[in-house]
């Protein structure tokens, strides 16, 4: 690969949809969910109930994992990116970032001095809480406006709607402060207001710091997909989603629905209220600014925990208030999206599934295993060949790309993360407002205690199975039950193998030593083109 | 509180309408075939060999063992032709699950059975294929596998074979079909696998064909000729495709008396058999009968083709007569006068449903009359 190929703070953007890319995908769709029928008229079947408790509990755990590849392949059917407009001259522009007490003040500079050099005209305004006369400072060094916004409910939006208040620009570009945008940010994203019907304009988020850890590359693989393929699906579905950082606002839109929504999924809420309002959006899959991934475990699994809360208040709270506002494709897009930390339940599940049969001797179903695989088997490689050729509308495909195992592993390992937000979520707990942190913290997280049980008990199973086998179990049982037990050995294997990987990356964090990835950036070399 | 109580109710509404929607599925739903079954098969047949070699490496075989006598016979296909012993056997309706009940009642009669019986049906199902498991398990048990082998021509796949005969059509002259090669396919992945097995098996093709009253395969819907013919086929498909671990059963019902129309010739039998059992009372057709009278009255005719007999199922109910008293007359009979006789399975099926409305017990695990009577008698054999 060449330096260039590899160089983060090179303008990117993905590549052109073409009408050949299109079909190409509209026949892996179809032989997908050929795929998918085919599995269902299996499964379905009255002589597979064995249990029938559980055997309705694992086909809803198995069809929810479908349902859910399902819509993601039919996003993938409108994939769009939108045409480059250059804006008009004169508009007015603010750009906001918030600094919170405990973000360290070296980042900040950073990111204020590359909003200075932001090309297109705007004011710069520093929303800062921290009671820390040193960010006036800063933000007074790199000629931003400084506000000093202490004591508002609701965390950043709360900061963010006074602010709208003591401003009058037109637009507003919401910057997470551990984004450090490229000069040409605002020239890449304004344009699209010339329709007035366009209220917001949404990027894709990059990260610089995935080099840090495992849980870093694994936390920034799980995004590559999503600022790309899948944010550019829900764009051609109409269903685009505010990510909070590196997001331009139309003031009159947010007016419109009384200022940016407040609450853990603020950004969820507030482009669902715009769009319920009747504004449509844009989602562009360029990168004009990279910012941090959470670096250590405990700080990832904190992250997590607070969108999975968040993404169930929407679910419960806002998408029931505004569902008849939206249209088809914003109703299905939000319903999944709000309810994607469902996987902790369904993961739960799964694990739990051999650990029933060594135990109490309890299966599910009569599927023999083979049968499962024979097919179960198309449904998989398709969305493995789907995924990669998706991977063609990566926004950096030469460093993107991949089958991104770090992260299916990160995924997996959250499970209790996602269980709890869950938990919450049903029985209506809150859990307070949590900053993502912006360094390492380091030390073992607690969020791995679940899943050295986890392993702990596997490994308890495996000896009394090993022990039972060769030295109890009598003769003439062993050849009758062999590929049961041994099929679900390795079934359990499967997610021990996960487990372990979100083990590592837990104990890998423990000596992650604190660093500032922010200070190695030089801004006068961000944003250059190709 | 209210908006707990709404959000609780919502979940549990979703989770409700799931349930509904799979059981619809389900309940609705029918059955196919997939392409890579073979491969998976073979896999998972190949785990339980190594596992079983594996495992029996520190273990002292203690079935096998029992039974190393055996093991020159099922080692040597000519030594069943004129078998110097009497064998036993045992079919219990839960092998598929486990053999312990079969463990269970060797136990109790201080017996290990040379062979275990299974029946199987012809069909597109994955257990329709040659139950290379349980035949494998058997054999690891020290035993041989005898096979019922029920050629029942209305469960294969049609949209598999569409070239099959309609189901409510195809047992008419079905056996025709089967001597025609019409159904060459089934026996062509059979007669491999039985092959790829290797051990020797029992197999009794096509049981009772002489009675109209039960099975589709019997003479109200074929001409006894095409029954030859068939049987004919099946046997010589076997040769031709080199597979020589077969001894053949033909098993005729007694009662009918008309077996020679049905018999295939010398060549291709290797031996008889003969179902045993007394039902009792039980049914408006049915009345105590002793083992003279279901066997004994035929034998004459049976050992007329000078081959060895196997009673294939035998067993006694409880009900209308004195069942320990049954078995000890029968087996005290067998080796006195019956000499033909060389192997006696017993059918230890505690849930009949084939024959009457309710279902038949012909279970004798825990009938410790019947068990005391039955060790008795093998004690003077």
């Amino acid at each position: 690969m060449r330096k260039k190929d590899k160089n983060l703070w090179i303008y990117r953007e993905a590549k052109q949809v073409t009408k050949k890319d299109k079909f190409i995908y509209s026949v892996l769709f179809v032989a997908g969910i050929l795929s998918i029928i085919r599995f269902g008229e299996w499964w379905f079947r009255a002589e597979h109930v064995r249990s029938l408790f559980l055997y309705i509990l694992l086909s809803m755990t198995i069809w929810y994992g479908i349902i859910r590849i399902v819509l993601i392949w039919v996003n993938y059917l409108k994939i769009k990116k939108p045409e480059t407009k250059t804006p008009v001259k004169g508009l007015s522009v603010a750009i906001f970032t918030t600094s919170s007490p405990g973000e360290p003040l070296s980042m900040f500079e950073k990111t204020l001095a590359a909003c200075a050099k932001i090309k297109y005209p705007h004011t710069t305004y520093l929303l800062d809480d921290t009671q820390d006369i040193r960010f006036k400072e800063v933000a007074e060094k790199n000629g931003a406006v400084w506000f000093e916004l202490v004591g508002l409910p609701g965390a950043k939006a709360g900061k963010v709607n006074k602010a709208l208040e003591m401003t009058k620009e037109d637009f507003i570009l919401i910057l997470d402060p551990d984004h450090i945008p490229f000069p040409d940010f605002l020239d890449k994203t304004l344009g699209y207001f010339e329709d007035e019907k366009i209220g917001f304009v949404q990027v894709s988020q990059a990260y610089y710091n995935q080099y840090r850890s495992f849980t870093a590359k694994g936390a920034a693989e799980q995004t590559y997909t999503f600022y790309g393929p899948t944010m550019m699906g829900l764009y051609g579905h109409e269903s685009n989603v505010a990510i909070g950082a590196n997001c331009v606002f139309r003031r009159k839109a947010l007016e419109s629905i009384g200022g940016h929504g407040i609450g853990l999924a603020e950004d969820l809420i507030t482009a669902i209220r715009l769009h319920a309002a009747g504004w449509k959006s844009v989602f562009s899959p360029i990168i004009v600014s990279r910012g941090l991934v959470p670096e250590d475990f405990g700080s990832f699994c904190k992250q997590q925990l607070k969108w999975s809360r968040g993404l169930f208040e929407v679910l419960f709270a806002e998408l029931p208030r505004l569902f008849k506002k939206l249209n088809f494709w914003q109703r299905i897009s939000y319903l999944s999206i709000s309810s994607y930390y469902i996987v902790g339940v369904t993961t739960f599940f799964y694990i739990l599934l051999p650990f029933l049969f060594f135990w109490a001797d309890i299966l599910p179903t009569n599927m023999p295993f083979n049968e499962f695989i024979i097919y179960g088997a198309p449904i998989i490689i398709i969305a493995i060949i789907i995924y990669l050729f998706v991977q063609r509308w990566l926004c950096h495909p030469e460093k993107e790309r991949g089958i991104h195992w770090r992260g299916m592993i990160l995924k997996f390992a959250s499970w209790p993360v996602f269980f709890l937000g869950a938990l919450l979520g049903v029985v209506n707990a809150e859990i307070p407002y949590i900053p993502t942190a912006k360094k390492a913290v380091s030390g073992l997280s607690p969020y791995v205690r679940p899943l050295i049980f986890q392993v702990i008990i596997f490994i308890l199973t495996l000896t009394y199975v090993f022990y039972n086998r060769i030295f109890l179990l009598p003769e003439w049982q062993l050849d009758l039950t062999s590929e049961q037990v041994w099929g679900m050995v390795g079934f359990s294997s499967l997610s021990i193998i996960m487990i372990l990987g979100g083990i590592y990356a837990a104990f890998e964090s423990r000596n992650l030593k604190p660093e500032e990835p922010w200070e190695k950036i030089k801004i006068n070399e961000i944003g250059r083109k190709l | 509180m209210k908006r707990t109580i709404k959000r609780f109710l919502s979940t549990t509404s979703a989770i409700i309408l799931g349930v509904i929607i799979i059981l619809l599925l389900t309940f609705a739903g029918n059955k196919s075939n997939g392409p890579l079954e073979d491969l998976f098969i073979k896999i998972s047949n190949q785990v339980i060999n190594v596992e079983n070699k594996i495992v029996m490496l520190k273990r002292r075989p203690v079935r096998k063992k029992a039974l190393s006598w055996f093991d020159k016979y099922r080692e040597n296909k000519s030594l069943f032709s004129h078998p110097d012993t009497i064998f036993t056997g045992i079919y219990d309706n839960h092998y598929k699950k486990s053999f312990d009940n079969i463990i269970t009642l060797e136990k109790s009669l201080n017996l290990t059975v040379q062979f275990i019986h299974i029946y199987t049906a012809w069909g597109s199902n994955t257990e329709q294929r040659f139950p290379y498991r349980y035949a494998k398990a058997i054999y690891n048990l020290g035993s041989t596998p005898f096979i019922t082998w029920e050629p029942w021509l209305n469960d294969f796949d049609r949209d598999e074979h569409p070239e099959l005969p309609d189901k409510a059509k195809c047992n008419k002259n079905g056996l025709k079909a089967i001597a025609n090669g019409t159904y060459d396919f089934y026996l062509e992945k059979w007669a491999e696998d039985v092959k790829r097995f290797g051990e020797i098996i029992f197999i009794r093709f096509a049981h009772e064909m002489n009675d109209p009253y039960r099975y589709p395969w019997g003479p109200q819907n074929n001409n006894p000729k095409d029954f030859i013919a068939a049987w004919r086929h099946v046997v010589d498909y076997f040769k031709k495709a080199k597979v020589d671990n077969v001894v053949w059963v033909w098993s005729p019902h007694p009662a009918y008396k008309n077996y020679n129309d049905f018999y295939p010739g010398n060549d291709y039998v290797d031996w008889i058999g003969v179902g045993c059992l007394n039902y009792g009372n039980v049914a408006s057709w049915s009345r105590w009968w002793t083992f003279k009278d279901i066997f004994g009255n035929y034998y004459e005719m049976l050992s007329s083709f000078d081959k060895p007999i196997a009673i294939t199922e035998f067993s006694s109910l409880s009900v209308g007569g004195n069942r320990s008293k049954w078995y000890e007359d029968a087996l005290t009979d067998i080796p006195q006068k019956y000499l033909a006789v060389k192997a006696i399975m017993f059918f230890n099926d505690s849930q009949d449903n084939t024959t009457t409305y309710k279902s038949l017990n012909w279970s004798i695990i825990g009938d410790t009359l019947t068990v005391n009577a039955i060790k008795r008698s093998f004690d003077k054999w």
